[in-house]
């Protein structure tokens, strides 16, 4: 009982991690109907800037906010530079750009922080939490803490605000949105620089855990779609749903099975998806018509 | 002589030129790198086939050549077949494993298709890993013995690089037979439009399942030239980057060209080797060069796709067009 909820604790702690990414892949799919396949280099960014950002001499929680603004700008950039001169045009030319893209990020990392794996300090010092004969590390609260958070206040934005209504607006009908004044293609920047921002608060987050390096963006990126598309794409409920789903299949296949199974398990339920029901298992989106 | 005897003459004078560099480049190692060079440029025409003319894509196309190069490295170390056996085992091992994703690919477009090649690559680097006791996982395949055909080995240098670059030549032959009969109007027909294609009567999916296991079948063909060429396959050969360095050649070479794709392949495989291509190029320079390929393959994919979406060979055709207009 104890190794189940053990299991059921690590998966729920990774879950919330690709839960945070499905989350990015999902604001810019709504906003633009593109699939970026540079978001996992966000996560890579948001950790790797707040270890550079400790390095300097900020306290944590200064050097957390300020990896995760950074990276949101450039999440931006990002949109502004390579994304937004083909808006609009075939997915294959998106798709190259924001593969070749993402190429340059990872190199850009590897030249400014090194090729070295670089660890983060715990947010709170202190020992595990012990219940029920399972260890929870505080970093794992923090996590779901942040995850939590980040998801109400996307809600809230979504729902609450002008900007929110704005941004909804345009995800539906971009045209019409132009029509009454919504400034689309601000939307459309912002919704990567939200995406970037979510992909480098789950960077932050789980840094401590698990070593960071300017490498660990794709495949975390393609975890973080596997999770998006396992709930139905387009989607934020299903998207967080998506995530801690396949956080639990992970971590109970390695735990049952075997730990070298781990990181096929993503790819394969990517793969089960995409070919049996690309529509996702949890939403009901209508299938495409010609 | 006017431009279009040139353009009908270009393919043979290319031809020639690359049968006698080993007659004209006595040093070995920068034959091995033109022979790398090769090995390149035929996964390249695979993948120019499948992007270039059908419009569909491949970020996975590594895992392929893997496949051919463990297939071609198990026949011969471990089952004792001869080279040429092994060679073709290679290939239809190759061909089977795009056969394998492309079928249930088909309902996939843009983005999902893309995203299904790209975690079937990753997995594939995962199993080339973990399978062991075929692969040896990451420390890799030694041992494995020079390409031969019946009593011809071929050892030295330049005997391989003729073995390669024929290799390519015969893709490039069975590449241009494609594109320019029936199969080739109807790949085009799917990159302008699947639904237009599919109202003119073009099978859509078997185009489709056809060139992708072509494209995949090259691939591993080239894997089992590399594996036998060096003598040494390891997991890292065969990784989403290598996948994105082909799509960047692919890409900065240009659709609906087979020629642009070859040379970009050359070029930027040169990249790698510039201190074996530029004598006396001071030790620094060349690893200053190498740190920075990948950002070269990674700008190189963006810059082309924004302001010349059609590539070289794009650029090439626009410019020639205009010398004859005018």
């Amino acid at each position: 009982m104890s190794e189940f909820l053990q299991f059921l604790v690590a998966g729920l702690k990774n879950g919330s991690i690709y839960a945070l990414i499905a989350l990015g892949f999902t604001i810019v799919y709504a906003a633009t109907g593109a699939i970026n396949f540079a978001q996992g280099e966000f996560f890579m960014l948001g950790g790797m800037l707040c270890v550079s950002f400790t390095d300097l001499g900020m306290p944590l929680p200064v050097a957390a906010v300020a990896a995760i603004a950074a990276t949101a700008a450039i999440g931006a950039a990002f949109e502004l530079l390579a994304v937004r001169p083909i808006a609009g045009d075939s997915p294959l030319r998106i798709i190259m750009v924001t593969i070749g893209g993402a190429v340059v990020l990872r190199q850009l990392a590897l030249h400014f922080f090194g090729p070295d794996e670089r660890a983060l300090a715990p947010f709170t010092e202190g020992a595990s939490l012990k219940a029920f004969g399972v260890a929870v590390e505080l970093q794992t609260l923090w996590i779901w803490g942040l995850t939590a958070l980040a998801v109400v206040a996307l809600a809230l934005l979504y729902r609450k605000t002008a900007f929110g209504r704005a941004m909804r607006a345009t995800a539906i009908r971009r045209d019409a949105a132009r029509l009454v004044g919504i400034n689309a293609g601000m939307m459309v920047t912002v919704a990567f620089a939200l995406a970037a921002g979510l992909g480098a608060l789950a960077g932050v987050a789980v840094a401590p855990l698990t070593q960071t390096a300017f490498g660990v963006g794709a495949a975390i990126g393609v975890k973080g779609f596997a999770a998006a598309i396992l709930g139905g794409i387009g989607n934020p409920i299903t998207a967080v749903a998506g995530g801690l789903l396949l956080g639990l299949l992970e971590s109970f296949a390695a735990g049952y099975f075997d730990p070298a199974y781990k990181d096929g398990v993503a790819l394969v339920v990517l793969l089960v998806v995409l070919f049996v029901a690309p529509q996702g298992l949890l939403a009901k989106a209508g299938r495409v018509k010609v | 002589m006017n431009a279009r005897t040139l353009r009908a003459l270009a393919p043979l004078i290319a031809v020639a030129l690359a049968l006698i560099v080993p007659l004209a480049v006595s040093d070995r190692f920068l034959l091995k790198v033109f022979t790398f060079c090769g090995i390149n440029a035929l996964v390249v025409v695979g993948l120019a086939l499948l992007f270039g003319y059908a419009g569909q894509v491949s970020l996975g196309h590594a895992a392929f050549m893997g496949l051919g190069a463990y297939t071609s490295a198990y026949c011969t170390v471990e089952l004792g077949w001869p080279w040429l056996l092994g060679f073709v085992a290679a290939g239809v091992v190759a061909a089977l494993g795009g056969l394998i994703l492309a079928i249930p690919s088909l309902r996939l477009k843009g983005y999902y298709l893309a995203m299904a090649t790209l975690g079937f690559g990753l997995l594939m680097s995962l199993a080339f890993i973990q399978a062991e006791p075929i692969t040896g996982g990451v420390d890799g395949f030694s041992g494995i013995p020079f390409p031969s055909i019946g009593p011809v080995e071929f050892r030295s240098a330049s005997s391989l690089y003729w073995l390669v670059w024929g290799a390519v030549g015969i893709a490039v032959l069975v590449a241009h037979n494609i594109t320019s009969l029936r199969p080739g109007r109807a790949m085009r027909a799917l990159h302008g439009s699947e639904l237009g294609a599919q109202a003119c009567g073009v099978d859509i999916v078997g185009v489709k399942v056809r060139t992708f296991v072509v494209s995949a079948l090259m691939a591993g063909l080239a894997g089992a030239l590399y594996a036998g060429v060096v003598g040494f396959i390891s997991p890292s050969l065969f990784t989403l980057t290598a996948s994105i360095t082909f799509i960047a050649m692919t890409i900065v070479g240009g659709t609906s060209s087979l020629a642009g794709p070859i040379l970009a392949a050359v070029a930027l495989t040169l990249v790698q080797y510039s201190d074996a291509l530029i004598p006396g190029l001071p030790r620094e320079t060349a690893q200053t060069i190498q740190s920075y390929q990948e950002d070269i393959y990674g700008l190189a994919i963006v810059l082309i796709v924004i302001f010349a979406p059609r590539g070289l060979a794009g650029l090439w055709k626009r410019r020639s067009a205009g010398n004859e207009a005018s």
